[in-house]
């Protein structure tokens, strides 16, 4: 345990940073897209409706393993070459806006019909309705499925360890030590309560978030 | 996909103008899907990727009892999972339901740390650690047993939704028959408890299906790995992999489809 602190402590931390760099930025994207891809999901244009339908079963259905190694090494065949840590953010972004776009549609049938009737009653038009009705209220009602699926990006990101990424994440740092030298259940043990922990810190900020929203509401 | 009836109401009759523009953004949507398109076969089609030789060995019928055979493993893999789970995640709700303190503290901590831990580090612990030990462990059991531990609490967090989502009154109505609280769990709550949960099982054997592609890191021979192996063959590695990926794509699409069937026609809410 002594060893590990003193030979690898500050891997341990620069890896658990950049696991939660990659996190962070494929979530935030994620969120971003997804929220863009719900306003075209429910926008009065029929193909794009169906296009964006393909989307999101597409990448909701498809394991984040088999869409990385599709991105990393059959990509650069057609011409497209891109860096390690951005395809595993790139492949992460994917999935998570899919699950977005999902959590987001259920978001918006906790909305009352009615409350579309009054706007369009009112003379509102589609991109006021979605932007100052529709938005907010569907994200405030996903906090809970939101955060679940941060703490599954966290998850997904272990992913990273296929590839050789620049500077590693924790699970390809703890298959690394592993491989260099058996110190086995311990790096493994600290991995894991630096993930369930940041899931649990995700958890409790996400109950935060909620009960704040749910009084407003 | 049908429209609820928030969205339906987005899209009532719309006058002149809404309409001309509607038809503007359907026309520029069309062109630059069909623009997309384009790039994607011009993409494939100058960097030679529809070139016969790239293709030609999908017309074999051993390829595809190859990709057969990937796809029983990926399904072994799953099927043990998902049982094992089905199980594990009743045993560590029962835990996490008990009135003995110290063992619900123990099958909290276990949920947690299972739900919490990436699966894939999981698997490199199976792979790695039991061989320092000294330890033989068959492929099979280093996805099965980190797949199912990580399904066997997200279970257990299900099922515990499904038994709160009993009627208390069904559960007093049990005790004051005079049922003992065993009795009452078996025959009252459990049943109930079970259909409740049906369609939330159902979807998670989609979480499960990815996870065995972790396969793939212990070769263990599901689908990942044995596209790998035509890849190797056949020196084509866009074609294999899409096919690949649109398998993984249907198989859970079916099974989601077929979870959402089941609990539209339960029409039970639930709030995982």
């Amino acid at each position: 345990m002594k060893q590990l602190i003193s030979d690898y402590g500050w891997q341990f931390i620069a890896s658990y940073g950049v696991s939660l760099r990659i996190s962070c930025i494929a979530f935030v994207l994620g969120l971003l897209l997804g929220t863009v891809l719900t306003i075209g999901r429910i926008s009065p244009i029929p193909p794009l409706r169906e296009a964006i339908n393909v989307y999101v079963e597409t990448f909701r259905n498809i394991p984040v393993l088999a869409l990385l190694v599709f991105i990393v090494y059959a990509l650069p065949d057609l011409g497209l070459v891109i860096d390690y840590e951005p395809c595993v953010i790139i492949s992460l972004i994917l999935v998570s806006s899919a699950f977005t776009c999902d959590n987001l549609r259920t978001g918006i049938n906790t909305i009352d019909a009615e409350q579309i009737q009054a706007a369009r009653a009112l003379g509102l038009n589609f991109s006021t309705i979605v932007m100052s009705i529709i938005l907010p209220q569907a994200l405030t009602a996903v906090i809970q499925p939101m955060v679940t699926l941060f703490i599954s990006v966290v998850i997904s990101s272990s992913t990273g360890s296929l590839v050789p990424l620049a500077h590693e994440e924790l699970t390809g740092l703890v298959t690394e030590i592993n491989n260099k030298e058996a110190m086995g259940v311990v790096t493994f043990l600290v991995a894991s309560i630096l993930y369930v922990l940041t899931g649990l810190i995700i958890a409790f900020i996400g109950r935060r978030l909620e009960r704040r929203y749910a009084t407003w509401r | 996909m049908a429209m609820s009836r928030t969205e339906a109401a987005l899209f009532e009759a719309s006058g002149p103008k809404a309409r001309r523009r509607i038809m503007i953004g359907t026309t520029i949507s069309v062109i630059a899907l069909l623009a997309l398109a384009a790039w994607v076969v011009y993409r494939f089609y100058i960097e030679g990727q529809l070139e016969p030789q790239y293709w030609y060995f999908f017309t074999q019928l051993n390829v595809w009892e190859f990709i057969g055979a990937g796809l029983v493993g990926t399904i072994r893999a799953a099927i043990g999972s998902g049982a094992i789970a089905l199980i594990m995640g009743l045993v560590l709700m029962f835990g996490r339901n008990s009135k003995i303190a110290p063992v619900r503290w123990l099958a909290t901590t276990l949920i947690e740390f299972l739900r919490g831990t990436p699966t894939l580090l999981f698997i490199y612990f199976m792979f790695l650690v039991p061989s320092q030990l000294g330890l033989h462990i068959s492929t099979y059991w280093m996805v099965v047993i980190p797949t199912s531990a990580y399904a066997s609490a997200v279970l257990a967090e299900v099922y515990r939704a499904g038994v709160a989502a009993v009627p208390f009154g069904q559960k007093e109505a049990g005790l004051s028959l005079g049922f003992t609280r065993a009795q009452n769990f078996r025959y009252i709550v459990l049943p109930q408890t079970m259909r409740i949960v049906t369609p939330a099982l159902v979807a998670q054997l989609v979480v499960v299906v990815k996870d065995t592609t972790f396969g793939y890191v212990v070769t263990y021979p599901e689908l990942m790995v044995n596209a790998k192996v035509i890849i190797a063959n056949f020196d084509s590695l866009v074609p294999v992999y899409l096919v690949v990926a649109i398998i993984y794509i249907l198989v859970n699409y079916a099974i989601s489809k077929f979870a959402n069937w089941l609990s539209h026609r339960q029409s039970v809410k639930f709030n995982i």
